[in-house]
């Protein structure tokens, strides 16, 4: 062999081992990064929303009565349940149901509670009118209501006074937002009969 | 009326005239809703504005405006009352430029002005701004023969301090109606003392009114329709003939009697609060559901009769509705005479 | 051509042309009308009752009065028939004479087609209107279209029904003047024509309260809906054009307008039947001085008595609907106008003040005029320009189809004068830098 062609087959020896070395070096970088990089994510949405990582639904019970939603324990005792496949329901079911349902009327009670949330520009919020959702009247939609020229359902009485006492744009009708805070009037209204068209 | 055919004398004139205004339609209800007959005529007369909430005009362009018209309507009062008495919250949140605005649009009334604090007011600043505008919350003063007492009966417990709220944290608990963190409104022993002290001079048959923020009765807690030491408070007003007690806060028509003791709301400028779930006293003939298409629908403003033994005809100027009386006949009668009008809307 | 032939002039022909000038020249003012053909004019600038009643007959062909008008709710429609007033041809028939007859006004020169002209809107398109010898009322006279729903008639609604109202303007002495019902009655009893009308549709002999069904009958058969905006809700996107929809969007938004103009299929009218104070009498300088002054003398004398001497007095009229109430709440309101074929009856509100649909719109974007009777729902809307001119195309989709070339001519004058000048307007007010209540605040009277 020349030693020219030796040379050559040295240059790039050193390069393949070179470029191994590198490939070794990245590797563990590379393994690590997948759960460096859910680690930041998880630390920015936190700073986003810090009260998701805290006590939030605690603290808003802690400033507003909102009525619990029904309880479902009855229907663990019935003695079918315990052979059906779907039916067979478990504490964990109750306590489940109870938890998620109580989330959103809760969120709702806060979204009610601010302007900001709302959306509003007047600094006007909804419990200004409605203090623990009082004179909402969520039983008596749907009814013809002349000044909106339609058959409004409780939804859609929320988003007038949004636009006009609130001053404030729509929401979507299926918005996160819309959602709790039918949810939260809905469920400060448990127990009265519904009476729908009653002006 | 232009010149008409000469064979027209005046009482057909009127009568064809009658008939063009199809007045056979036509059924004569009287203007005014006043009561008192003339040898009970009051003695002399106030008028109140009372909870406005103001933000800054370019936030909220509304609630200045509201309070604006308020201070029209008394001005265009005729007569003229001998002064207006303001009930408190004539601010939203405390803020120095909500007080100075406030105190800017009041500055254009026309009689002079007699105000008390609320808890609005109070709790950014701890009254700071408000006693720099307007002195001490507490006092009284005596006006043709009847001795009215002004108090601060919003004096709440300390809830901030353990939690480390701010300031405008504090005010912003304290502004939520139904924020259950805040404490129950107080009177308080050191006010009580006072108020012991500035009526010991009185006869038990002194015409006596006193305001205070709050009802000094205890109508609903969650609302801080309420005032806790209202029992002791009570008491030091019981050796009286008669005392009137009118406070804000509540945005409505409401009425009480307990005792001796005649209580009345008054309107708010800026919004109408609704009934209380429960506690209502059975006096109160609710007004009529506000309607939410009409902004100003369920406020305004008013005006206090004072008659000379210092019982009130409470006149409720509401907009857009004909005003209601709460005659002093009525809290004297325990609600059997001078019944005011029914709502056509009822609360539910 | 020979020069015998051009000179050779036809006499007939110039004989003719010679009498049509000398009729030209004769016969009374002529104008060109809302169809471009020549409106002939009779008295106090009417056009005359022949002409209206060939006109009327192209606008109703015929129809059969006794069922309800298409595009009512049969159920609505029926709560509005009085009674003792079915209709039926007879009576429909009777009232269309009595609506274009002259004899019941004291001078023979007046009809209710005088105010309330087939050509000009069935109104009168002037601030107020004209009554025998030159009158002028007080107030601005409403349209006779579509009034069968309306709930009271007359601006401050002092009439139950129409049957009630027709025979009021009868006996007003500065509209047509008669001395008395028995007059008006007297003035057309001999007429064997009317003998037999009166027998046939309500088998008496001619008498006033009949004078006033009848043409309540021949009015309930106005009915004038088919507007472009009306085929949009029946589905026909492409009926009214894009500002026109957006228009529609604002008068159910941010523009408010529903809030007292309710429109929908019960009530397809474009008002609430309601009464506000709306801040056009505001304007007026002494309205509120005039406003205490009838309180406290009505507070003295609360007798019907009392009202109606106050009520005759000129300027007690711009209070309203507060003479034939005495509701305090109802100082300076009028009812909420109807907005079905607004566009051809200028000029607008109760006094005829707002000469164009601009006007009207700068009038409520700035939320009216400040005064200590104001309705709570006039607020400053803040609305563009643009929006402005999307309501205004909107409020010119409600004008009924047989109306369109009237409606094409009042969209040109309008929006010519409304490019002129804009005196109601005020854009500080509007978008809320000034309030409303600041001025009358800070400059009390002492």
């Amino acid at each position: 062999m020349s030693s020219d062609t030796k040379r050559a087959i040295a240059i790039v020896a050193c390069v393949v081992v070179a470029g191994v070395l590198v490939g070794c070096l990245e590797r563990p970088k590379q393994a690590q990064a997948p759960a460096a990089i859910a680690a930041d994510h998880m630390a920015q949405w936190k700073q986003r929303n810090p009260d998701q990582a805290n006590r939030w639904v605690e603290e808003e019970r802690e400033r507003h009565k909102i009525q619990p939603p029904a309880d479902n324990s009855p229907l663990l005792k019935a003695e079918q349940g315990k052979s059906h496949v779907y039916g067979n329901y478990s504490e964990r079911d109750v306590l489940m149901w109870g938890r998620e349902t109580e989330k959103l009327v809760v969120e709702g009670s806060r979204i009610f509670h601010s302007a900001d949330r709302l959306g509003g520009t007047i600094g006007v919020s909804c419990d200004m009118c409605h203090p623990d959702a009082a004179n909402t009247h969520p039983e008596t939609y749907p009814k013809f209501q002349a000044q909106m020229g339609r058959v409004a359902l409780l939804r859609d009485m929320i988003n007038w006074c949004i636009q006009h006492p609130v001053r404030g744009k729509a929401l979507a009708p299926d918005s996160p937002e819309m959602r709790a805070v039918e949810a939260y009037i809905l469920a400060q209204r448990k127990g009265i009969a519904l009476d729908y068209g009653k002006h | 009326m232009r010149a008409h055919s000469q064979s027209l004398d005046r009482r057909s004139f009127l009568k064809r005239s009658a008939a063009a205004l199809g007045a056979a339609a036509f059924v004569p209800v009287r203007v005014a809703q006043s009561a008192p007959d003339a040898k009970d005529a009051p003695a002399f007369r106030f008028a109140y504005i009372s909870d406005s909430h103001l933000y800054a005009k370019d936030l909220n362009d509304r609630f200045a405006r509201a309070l604006m018209r308020a201070v029209d309507d008394v001005n265009n009062l005729d007569p003229q009352p001998d002064f207006v008495f303001y009930g408190g919250d004539l601010a939203q949140l405390g803020q120095a430029h909500e007080l100075e605005l406030g105190a800017q649009i009041l500055k254009n009334l026309k009689a002079p002005l007699k105000i008390m604090v609320g808890e609005h007011d109070w709790y950014l600043d701890m009254g700071a701004k408000w006693r720099e505008l307007y002195g001490e919350p507490t006092y009284s003063f005596d006006h043709k023969g009847v001795h009215f007492v002004v108090l601060m009966s919003v004096v709440e417990a300390d809830f901030w301090t353990k939690r480390g709220l701010t300031p405008m944290q504090r005010m912003l608990t304290v502004a939520g109606l139904d924020n259950g963190v805040q404490s129950s409104f107080t009177v308080g022993a050191e006010q009580r003392a006072w108020l012991q002290k500035d009526l010991e001079k009185l006869p038990n048959n002194a015409p006596l009114i006193v305001f205070s923020h709050s009802p000094l009765y205890k109508l609903y807690k969650n609302w801080n329709f309420w005032t806790d030491d209202a029992d002791e408070v009570q008491a030091i007003l019981k050796r009286f003939e008669r005392v009137v007690v009118i406070h804000g806060h509540t945005h409505q028509i409401l009425t009480n009697r307990i005792g001796n003791i005649h209580f009345h709301g008054l309107l708010s400028t800026a919004w109408p609060w609704p009934y209380a779930p429960q506690g209502m006293p059975e006096l109160t003939i609710q007004m009529s559901r506000p309607d939410p298409f009409n902004p100003n629908d369920g406020c305004g403003d008013g005006e206090v009769l004072v008659h000379a033994d210092g019982l009130v005809d409470k006149v409720y100027s509401l907009w857009n509705r004909n005003p209601i009386t709460v005659a002093k006949g009525y809290t004297a009668s325990g609600g059997k005479e001078c019944v005011p009008p029914k709502p056509n809307r009822p609360s539910y | 051509m020979s020069r015998r032939q051009v000179l050779r002039v036809p006499v007939g022909r110039v004989a003719l042309g010679a009498a049509l000038l000398a009729v030209a020249l004769l016969r009374p003012t002529v104008s060109q009308g809302a169809e471009g053909a020549a409106v002939p004019k009779g008295e106090h600038g009417a056009a005359k009752m022949d002409f209206q009643l060939q006109e009327l007959a192209k606008l109703v062909p015929g129809a059969d009065v006794s069922q309800v008008p298409a595009g009512f709710d049969p159920m609505i429609w029926q709560a509005f028939v009085p009674k003792d007033n079915e209709p039926n041809e007879k009576r429909v028939a009777l009232g269309r004479k009595l609506y274009f007859d002259t004899r019941l006004s004291k001078d023979g020169t007046m009809a209710c087609a005088t105010c309330h002209d087939v050509t000009r809107g069935f109104t009168d398109q002037r601030k107020v209107s004209e009554g025998i010898k030159a009158q002028l009322g007080q107030r601005n006279a409403p349209t006779v279209l579509n009034t069968a729903l309306l709930e009271t008639v007359f601006l401050d609604g002092r009439s139950p029904t129409l049957d009630h109202q027709a025979k009021q303007p009868i006996v007003n002495p500065i509209e047509m003047g008669m001395p008395d019902g028995e007059a008006a009655a007297k003035a057309i009893a001999g007429d064997a024509d009317y003998q037999k009308a009166f027998q046939e549709a309500y088998g008496r002999p001619v008498n006033y309260e009949d004078i006033g069904r009848a043409i309540g009958a021949f009015e309930r058969t106005l009915v004038f809906i088919a507007s472009p905006f009306r085929r949009f809700l029946e589905g026909d996107k492409a009926a009214i054009s894009t500002d026109a929809r957006a228009g529609w969007d604002l008068f159910n938004g941010k523009a408010r307008c529903v809030s007292c103009h309710h429109m929908n299929l019960s009530n397809p009218l474009g008002t609430d039947n309601r009464f506000h104070n709306i801040g056009v009498s505001a304007r007026h300088q002494d309205f509120e001085a005039l406003a205490g002054k009838a309180q406290k003398l009505l507070k003295e004398d609360p007798s019907e008595k009392k009202l109606d001497e106050l009520a005759l007095s000129t300027p007690m009229s711009e209070l309203g609907r507060f003479m034939v109430t005495k509701n305090r709440s109802d100082i300076g309101s009028f009812r909420t106008s109807m907005l079905l074929n607004t566009a051809i009856t200028p000029p607008y509100m109760h006094d005829g003040s707002l000469p164009t649909l601009w006007d009207v719109m700068d009038h409520y974007n700035k939320g009216g005029e400040a005064s200590l009777f104001l309705d709570g729902g006039m607020e400053p809307l803040a609305l563009t320009e643009a929006e402005i001119g999307q309501v205004v195309a909107f409020l010119f989709s409600l004008t009924d189809q047989r109306f369109a070339t009237e409606n094409a001519r009042q969209f040109a004058v309008q929006k010519a004068a409304a490019s002129r000048v804009r005196p109601f307007r005020d854009l500080q007010i509007a978008n809320r830098r000034k309030l409303a209540f600041e001025d009358r605040i800070k400059n009390p009277v002492k």
